[in-house]
């Protein structure tokens, strides 16, 4: 009953959970230009996920993962649909989710074995595929309700059905470590623990021993997708679009969202988008983006280009920006290779790289 | 030789025995701008106040325009052609600007109408933007010495007295108030002008004089003097490379976000502001007067409100945290170390012992039933050399001390409630150098035992010196957030104007 009082004070004030904020880019989020200035790698037809070996670095590319020595790409696998995640297996191997709906190993000692049921659920938005050191594969499967390419419903739905799923290679089991997550996209294997990315909580959780959903990164004010490991210790983190208080009332408001998902066209829904600027009929247009024809870097973010460098404790160390004015917008998945940061673009359809001694020379001197 | 339009020859006052000033001897020439600097307790404003009929003295002789006089009230000094715009503003807060411009000059009928319409008119040729209908109680510090100084200028004064005029201005206020010093200036007037910072002295002065210990130093021509030999004068010794002398070359990596703000309101002083504090490191907040910087941690530490509905959030370590007044706050870890001291900062009939021990008990959230004496005499005793307060003993009375022995009890009262989060508003202002080099020390120690420390302050020097980042805020919201080594004054001012 007191709970009840209080959600209902709540959303009269404006407070708790009906507060309608959103945390500041400052401290180790200070925007700058460095995504934006990268140097474009790559440009492809429809690029899902990076991954590497250490020596190479993988692209799932469509329904193909193309493998990339120095500037030049090779395919080196070819499927019928279109992969919506990707890892190097350390055996050799790769394991590729499948429309989101499949888990599929190809090559390496456990060659065809897959997955498109665990704990008696179909997978239905896997997005994020991770080898852990004990040669499990960690997964996340976005939601239960809405299928990988419709993420933005989900979120508009405030869907909660996320799933951290384990995949056991050698045996070809398989368990839910989480369910119920608001949209889980990326994971990671971070000692005992696995790690998970909850993208409408904006946060990263952690799994394990006597932890069950420990918050590791909370409150960013952006949306997290997937992980990856950084050569000296810690993660790269990408973000692949930024929260605003726009977005973050039409979360709240449930008729409108509904008569907005009912009538108008997804492309130009109030709610974050990979790409923007490509219409006048988006959303937040005139002064909120523009001032006298230049386009305002820190104007309300529809997209937004975004990886974060996180410490072995979570703590975020640095970040690297494509601001509203930019282009490179829509970061889903960040790598680095020998020495490089690779970061995959998905609303641009590029790579773009910076070398790492480079981001550290000019953010941590 | 020019007759000097005020003098003083061996002018001597004394406080129970004690001289504040001992055998001045003191001129001010027609039409000059004179600086009077010193530290606090030097002299300064004694001497002045007894230019100003405030106090009498006790010995020696006083001469305006080569007759002698002896002022024994304000209206009498005002009378002989000298004005005092003072450190304290004497303003009546609950009339309005008019009346108070035109007060002591009232008709038996006044038209309201009238003094309004005056009071407009002559504030416009000062190019003060301030509503003359306006009650001065709800006026900010800087309004209020701008009613100050037209006040002064509307007596048409032959000698105005500016008693640390600046230090509650903004730098385009300032540049007005220069502007103004320079009109007077030129209209015949001549100034007198007390300031604890030394860059006005040196850009407004025609001559300056150096008071230390009741006594007058130094007085020579403005081109004789630089920032070194002025602070040597003041204090006996090269202060000048401590003080805000060297530029950060290396900054602290924050800690964990202890404070965040997240799109806080609080009526139109503070628009959707939201901002980080990190612990381990001095942030440094900069923004000109009404910029909602002061207001916006006044909120985070329960001294005001924030808006009732959808006043945005305010997060201590990652946890919601909503007070509506300091104790909580205070138990909680989050201190504010007001900008007002002598409204806010302490009771100035209680001893230092009985402040700290004060600010100890807030702590306590009412469960020490029982005051030790003993035990506030131990506190008391302990943060008074950890801030090394020098007073002839802990039982003296707070407003017995220097403004900067006053400001280290504020500190001190603030330090006892082992604070996390340490908000430091205008923290030297009114502050001798010597106290200023002293503060700020403590303040690089706090952040150094991974406290997060703000700092507001309008002084650039002084938020480039400290800070590690420096976040600028301007129209109710931080706009720009620099790191100590990017930052620059310009770069700095820009954001907080544009």
């Amino acid at each position: 009953m007191i709970a009840a009082l209080r959600r209902w004070t709540d959303q009269f004030l404006g407070r708790g959970a009906a507060a309608i904020t959103v945390p500041i880019f400052d401290g180790a989020l200070k925007p700058n230009q460095i995504l934006e200035q990268a140097e474009t790698f790559a440009e492809l037809e429809a690029p899902e996920d990076l991954a590497t070996d250490g020596n190479s670095l993988f692209v799932a590319d469509g329904a193909s993962v193309l493998r990339y020595e120095d500037d030049t790409a090779t395919e080196v696998a070819q499927f019928d649909r279109r992969i919506t995640g990707l890892a190097i297996l350390p055996h050799g191997g790769l394991a590729v989710a499948l429309d989101g709906t499949e888990v599929r190993v190809i090559g390496g000692p456990n060659d065809g074995r897959s997955w498109s049921n665990v704990a008696g659920k179909p997978l239905n938005a896997v997005n994020a595929i991770c080898t852990a050191v004990d040669g499990r594969l960690l997964v996340t499967d976005g939601s239960q309700a809405q299928p990988y390419d419709r993420w933005c419903h989900d979120l508009m739905s405030l869907g909660r059905s996320g799933r951290l799923l384990e995949l056991d290679l050698a045996e070809g089991g398989a368990r839910e470590i989480a369910n119920g997550l608001a949209y889980a996209f990326g994971t990671m294997s971070v000692g005992k623990d696995v790690w998970v990315c909850e993208s409408w909580e904006h946060r990263v959780l952690a799994y394990g021993e006597g932890k069950s959903g420990l918050p590791v990164v909370s409150r960013l004010p952006c949306y997290p997708s997937r992980l990856s490991p950084a050569q000296d210790g810690g993660y790269w983190l990408t973000a692949f679009t930024c929260r605003t208080q726009l977005v973050e009332f039409v979360l709240r408001q449930k008729a409108y969202r509904t008569r907005m998902m009912k009538e108008i066209d997804p492309r130009y829904w109030i709610a974050p988008a990979l790409t923007s600027g490509n219409t006048f009929l988006e959303p937040l247009q005139g002064a909120h983006l523009k001032m006298r024809g230049i386009h305002k870097p820190w104007a309300p973010p529809r997209s937004y280009g975004l990886v974060m460098r996180l410490a072995p404790n979570g703590s975020i160390r640095y970040s690297l920006h494509s601001r509203v004015d930019g282009k490179n917008h829509g970061v889903v998945s960040a790598v680095e290779c020998r020495g490089t940061l690779f970061a995959l673009a998905k609303g641009r359809r590029r790579i773009v790289s910076v070398p790492v001694a480079d981001i550290e020379r000019r953010l941590m001197s | 030789m020019t007759v000097p339009i005020v003098e003083l020859r061996k002018a001597t006052k004394k406080y129970a025995g004690v001289p504040a000033i001992e055998e001045v001897n003191f001129a001010l020439l027609p039409g000059e701008i004179h600086t009077l600097v010193g530290e606090n307790g030097a002299g300064k404003s004694t001497l002045t106040k007894a230019m100003a009929g405030v106090v009498t003295l006790t010995s020696g002789q006083m001469f305006i325009e080569g007759q002698e006089v002896r002022p024994e009230t304000p209206v009498q000094a005002l009378h002989l052609g000298i004005a005092m715009v003072f450190q304290e503003t004497s303003l009546v807060p609950t009339m309005t600007v008019a009346q108070n411009l035109f007060l002591g000059q009232e008709r038996f009928f006044n038209r309201l109408r009238g003094i309004y319409i005056a009071a407009q008119q002559f504030l416009q040729t000062l190019q003060f933007d301030v509503d003359p209908t306006a009650t001065v109680g709800l006026l900010g510090a800087a309004k209020k010495q701008m009613v100050e100084i037209a006040r002064a200028v509307l007596h048409r004064a032959k000698v105005i007295i500016f008693d640390e005029p600046t230090a509650t201005l903004t730098p385009e206020e300032k540049k007005y108030f220069f502007d103004l010093v320079f009109n007077l200036k030129a209209r015949g007037v001549s100034v007198i002008f007390i300031s604890h910072a030394l860059e006005e002295a040196l850009l407004v002065s025609d001559r300056i004089t150096v008071m230390r210990d009741g006594k007058v130093v130094v007085t020579d021509r403005k081109e004789n003097f630089d920032r070194a030999r002025i602070v040597q004068a003041m204090v006996g010794r090269d202060l000048s490379q401590t003080l805000y002398g060297q530029r950060k070359t290396t900054m602290r990596r924050p800690g964990k976000r202890v404070l965040s703000v997240e799109n806080l309101r609080m009526a139109a002083m503070v628009k959707n502001n939201s901002l980080s504090v990190f612990a381990g490191q001095i942030t440094g907040v900069f923004g000109l007067v009404g910029s909602g910087r002061t207001e916006t941690f006044k909120v985070v530490a329960g001294v005001i409100k924030r808006d009732i509905m959808y006043g945005g959030e305010v997060l201590l370590n990652n946890k919601p945290v909503r007070y509506l007044v300091p104790a909580p706050a205070v138990r909680d870890g989050i201190v504010y170390v007001t900008e007002d001291r002598k409204l806010e900062g302490f009771f100035e009939t209680k001893s230092i012992a009985d402040n700290i021990y004060l600010g100890f008990l807030a702590k306590m959230r009412g469960k020490r039933k029982l005051i030790s004496k003993r035990e506030a005499s131990e506190v008391g005793e302990r943060l008074i050399k950890r801030l090394n307060i020098r007073a002839i003993s802990k039982d003296v009375k707070a407003i017995e001390l220097s403004g900067g022995n006053q400001q280290r009890l504020v500190i001190a009262k603030s330090l006892v409630q082992e604070p996390e989060v340490i908000i430091f508003d205008e923290p030297t202002r009114g502050v001798d150098v010597n106290a200023i080099t002293e503060i700020h020390q403590l303040i690089n120690r706090l952040a150094d035992e991974g406290k997060a420390v703000v700092v507001i302050s309008s002084y650039l020097p002084e938020v480039m010196a400290l800070s590690d980042r420096i976040l600028v805020c301007r129209m109710g919201k931080v706009v720009e957030e620099f790191s100590a080594l990017e930052a620059t004054e310009e770069k700095i001012m820009y954001a907080a104007i544009h």
